[in-house]
């Protein structure tokens, strides 16, 4: 296929956390709010005069100070982070808002705040964290409502002034699910059988919206989109389709990694994924905003800090039911090494997938920057697309 | 850096002088017990036979037979009578009174405990009737949700205690087969290994099976919550048992938190209700919340005591009989009443009477971190082995605050503050969790308070919340002047770290950073990795 115009733009954007968007939205004045967890509703992070940047560390190498506060027994996204905001990687942000949503993050932000690397030169600066919903009860919402008031919304106003209204939160909801839907139709093409775009370059796209101020990337994902309207696929279909599914994927090399040993991945369902992360919220004009949105992020939720077994059990369900949607061939399920959530949330998803919903599974550990050790990952994606292939040609298949 | 004055013992220590001679390379437990003088001696081999009794009275009983024939972790018990001893090192006079008093009483309540799993487990005893009131709960969780059910008419099962907590503690090697389970099925080796055990004895289907439902709880960590998804499948879906997920909030200082954590609860009780049939007694309730208070005074004033040159209740003993008391009973049973106030008053009396449990205490520590539960008894032998007096350990560093405990209207809303409040602050959790300050910030405090100039520091090295703050440790307690002595271990692994390789850390330390010698040199080195 023929390189998405606006490719290299994108890409270029993923290369560092203070990039050259989040630079340009400094310059119109926004307040930019660093967070870390996608639990944290995204809207309420981009009401008018704000812009959310979820943090991430690209191109991550040593880890030596970080580890020397925080051990290397942490997972590596912790330490990257920290490292990063100790190098001055994150001197952009003018708060952190941070949910307990799991324990490495959580000490992460908290060494960055004892440690000073943010906020400096900026009185108005704040550090925030918040307790988030543990399952999908009513009783959830009204902790998240209050959570989000007293812990986002509050602090943003006090401090900047910021215009927290329902009347905001709905524009900012607006806005939202038109990124949501730009990256949802782009994503549609993902489903054919000859794909107009593949799974790196759809990640690509995923991400920016994440990592960048979302008011300045719709021109391009619009431009983007037209251009996939008439994007001819490659005359081959992919080896095999594979739908990702695990902790959090902030570098997109995985994907590149993935897609080189010849499997397409059709569908993504980790965090700065666009399932769930990339699904509109839908509001009524009965019920306030910020309850609405609360529950939205309550209910949508795929984090396996959700504990209640509906949730439990519905995660792999839900990755079932993504997997026949897409035409998976088959399911990896991954998890950077150290994370405890993902490490039982990976053990049993794996088992209820290939047993329960019958699909094939491979269920790998990997480094936060996969570029550090490629080739233990790029053997296992080899033998899971080749043994896929087998069974396919078994069926009687195209291979 | 901080120092603290030197206390020398007056008094000789009756008897061994060198406890470390009775460790032997070639046995599994140790050549012969410790003498103690013959008054110690006789009290110390009277609270022996006593276990032996307890022991006795279980295993004559048939089904409790057929169950240590079933379960695997059951062969643990065997060696409760060797474990006691890991207990009493070089103790004597009170401090050895209150060893066993403390801890004969823990091992009681885990052979009720064990004995209550078997009368309504399936494959055991069955007692259909009996498994029928049975709420069975985590083992790391506070049973303040269960304080208002009359303990005749509702049973409350602890299973995980006795099948993986209590017997890990008897048996070093006992975890490790559970670990492999867990490991094989595909969970990784750097989780915490107690959920992970927890899980593999689940996989393994090796957990009793009672119950009319199940209470889980996110206690203490990332991998506590989540080993609760792979032991709630084997209830829930093979086993017909009903779960109930109690979500306690992290970040218990904050107070907007509370009305959720109280609803949590009232929602727990209405589980409990529903599935057993039986109903709420508030007069049940605000007994136990009397007991509850009883039980912080008492802890108060022990913590006081060892705020003293003169420590009396300290180590394992301490910590398991908190938490005994503290989150499986939660008030419950009144016999912990009388227990708490005979341990209080030989504390007092050994203050009184000046008491040692060493030649001489020349630091005083505040432990912090998680204990591993193979080296159950390390606090002890660094007192004897180093003279370094543990003042506290951190789980012991709970809740002083005074629950509402008559019955009016108001107090019985704010009792449902009161149990959510307890239920976050539970043991480990309410240091691990709720941000750095209560973790660290604490620490530096409780230093302050109890006069130390040592923080011993486990490191539990899958223990993320705590080592997330290691180099802030590093730091701040540099600029304090506080030695930091860093000792880690796997909880409940002992391939990771042997028992020696734990205490080792220690005499690195004492030696090279500290320049002393021990007071005990039989005790530097003993041959104990491959005992029970």
């Amino acid at each position: 296929m023929r390189d998405l115009k606006h490719l290299l733009y994108f890409e270029n954007l993923l290369q560092e956390a203070n990039n050259a968007l989040v630079a340009q939205a400094k310059a119109d004045g926004k307040v930019c709010i660093a967070y870390t967890c996608e639990n944290v509703p995204e809207p309420l992070l981009n009401l008018d005069g704000t812009c959310s940047i979820r943090l991430s560390a690209p191109h991550t190498g040593s880890l030596d100070i970080a580890t020397y506060y925080m051990t290397n027994l942490l997972c590596e996204p912790s330490r990257a982070l920290l490292e990063r905001a100790i190098e001055g990687g994150f001197s952009f942000a003018d708060c952190v808002i941070t949910p307990d949503g799991c324990t490495m993050i959580n000490r992460a932000v908290e060494n960055m705040e004892l440690l000073e690397t943010m906020g400096k030169n900026n009185p108005r600066f704040f550090h925030s964290y918040m307790e988030i919903a543990f399952k999908n009860t009513p009783n959830d919402v009204d902790l998240s409502v209050l959570q989000c008031t007293n812990h986002i919304l509050k602090p943003l106003q006090e401090n900047y002034g910021i215009d927290v209204s329902d009347a905001a939160i709905r524009k900012a909801v607006a806005d939202h699910n038109r990124i949501c839907e730009l990256i949802r139709a782009i994503g549609e093409f993902r489903k054919e059988q000859k794909p107009r775009i593949t799974g790196y370059e759809f990640h690509v796209l995923c991400l920016a919206t994440y990592v960048c101020p979302k008011y300045l990337l719709i021109d391009k994902l619009e431009e983007t989109l037209e251009e996939l309207k008439t994007r001819e696929p490659e005359d081959k279909e992919p080896r095999v389709r594979v739908l990702l599914v695990g902790s959090e994927v902030d570098d997109s090399g995985l994907v590149k990694l993935i897609e080189e040993q010849g499997a397409f991945v059709c569908c993504d369902r980790f965090c700065f994924g666009s399932y769930p992360g990339r699904v509109p919220i839908v509001l009524n004009d009965e019920e306030d905003a910020l309850t609405q949105v609360c529950r939205h992020y309550i209910q949508n939720c795929q984090c396996p800090r959700m504990m209640n077994q509906e949730k439990v059990y519905g995660r792999k369900a839900y990755v079932a039911e993504l997997a026949r949607e897409y035409n998976a061939d088959g399911v990896i399920y991954e998890q950077v090494k150290f994370c405890d959530p993902w490490a039982y949330e990976r053990t049993l998803g794996s088992a209820m997938l290939q047993h329960d919903y019958g699909f094939p599974v491979l269920s790998v550990d990997r480094p936060y920057n996969i570029a550090s050790s490629s080739g233990q990952m790029r053997t296992r994606v080899q033998a899971f697309v080749e043994s896929m292939e087998i069974k396919k040609i078994q069926r009687g298949g195209n291979a | 850096m901080k120092t603290v004055e030197k206390v020398v013992n007056p008094v000789k220590r009756a008897g061994e002088q060198s406890p470390g001679k009775i460790y032997n390379e070639n046995l599994k437990v140790r050549a012969r017990r410790e003498w103690r003088g013959v008054k110690d001696t006789f009290y110390d081999y009277t609270r022996w036979l006593y276990l032996i009794f307890v022991l006795a009275r279980f295993i004559v009983v048939p089904r409790n037979i057929k169950g240590f024939f079933r379960y695997r972790w059951m062969m643990s018990y065997l060696f409760v009578p060797h474990g006691m001893d890991k207990f009493t090192i070089g103790l004597r006079d009170e401090a050895l009174r209150i060893a066993h008093t403390s801890f004969n009483f823990v091992i009681a309540d885990v052979t009720q405990a064990i004995a209550n799993c078997f009368r309504g487990d399936r494959r055991v005893g069955n007692d259909k009737a009996y498994s029928g009131k049975c709420v069975i709960t985590d083992e790391n969780s506070m049973v303040t949700f269960m304080m208002g059910f009359d303990t005749d008419k509702v049973h409350t099962i602890l299973r995980e205690v006795p099948t993986m907590f209590a017997s890990n503690i008897f048996h070093q090697f006992n975890v490790m087969h559970y670990l492999d389970i867990a490991q094989q099925y595909g969970i990784p080796g750097d989780v915490c290994p107690m959920p992970e055990a927890e899980a593999g004895i689940s996989i393994e289907d090796d957990f009793c099976v009672l119950g009319c439902c199940a209470v889980q709880n996110n206690t203490t960590c990332d991998g506590s919550l989540m080993g609760n998804g792979i032991i709630a499948k084997r209830l829930e879906r093979e086993y017909g048992i009903p779960t109930y997920q109690l979500a306690t909030p992290l970040r218990h200082k904050e107070p907007d938190v509370l009305e959720y954590a109280a609803q949590e609860i009232k929602n727990a009780i209405e589980f409990v209700e529903k599935h057993t049939g039986e109903k709420w007694n508030w007069d049940t309730y605000f007994t136990a919340a009397r007991r509850v208070n009883d039980a912080t005074r008492c802890r108060i004033a022990q913590m006081e005591i060892n705020s003293t040159p003169y420590p009396q209740f300290f180590g394992a003993a301490f910590s398991l009989y908190n938490d005994t008391n503290y989150m499986g009973n939660s008030g419950r049973n009144a016999d912990f009443v009388t227990i708490d106030h005979k341990l209080l008053a030989l504390a007092q009396k050994g203050y009184e009477n000046k008491r040692m449990y060493a030649k001489e205490y020349r630091h005083r520590a505040i432990v912090w971190g998680v204990q591993p539960q193979y080296v159950i008894d390390m606090l002890y032998w660094m007192v004897q082995c180093w003279g370094v007096m543990p003042l506290t350990d951190m789980l012991s560093v709970i809740n002083t605050d005074m629950i509402a405990e008559v019955d009016t209207p108001e107090n019985r809303e704010q009792a449902y503050r009161d149990m959510a409040m307890l239920n976050m602050e539970m043991i480990m959790r309410n240091h691990t969790h709720g941000g750095f300050k209560v973790l660290v910030d604490d620490l530096w405090e409780l230093c302050e308070q109890m006069n130390a100039d040592i923080v011993m520091m486990w490191e539990h090295m899958s223990c993320k919340a705590l080592t997330g703050m290691h180099g802030q440790f590093e730091e701040q307690a540099r600029a304090r002047g506080i030695h930091i002595m860093w000792v880690s271990h796997d909880l409940c692994d002992p391939r990771v770290f042997t028992r020696q390789a734990i205490r080792d850390q220690v005499n690195s330390y004492m030696r090279t950073v500290m320049r002393e010698e021990p007071l005990d040199p039989s005790l530097e080195i003993i041959p104990d990795n491959e005992a029970y």
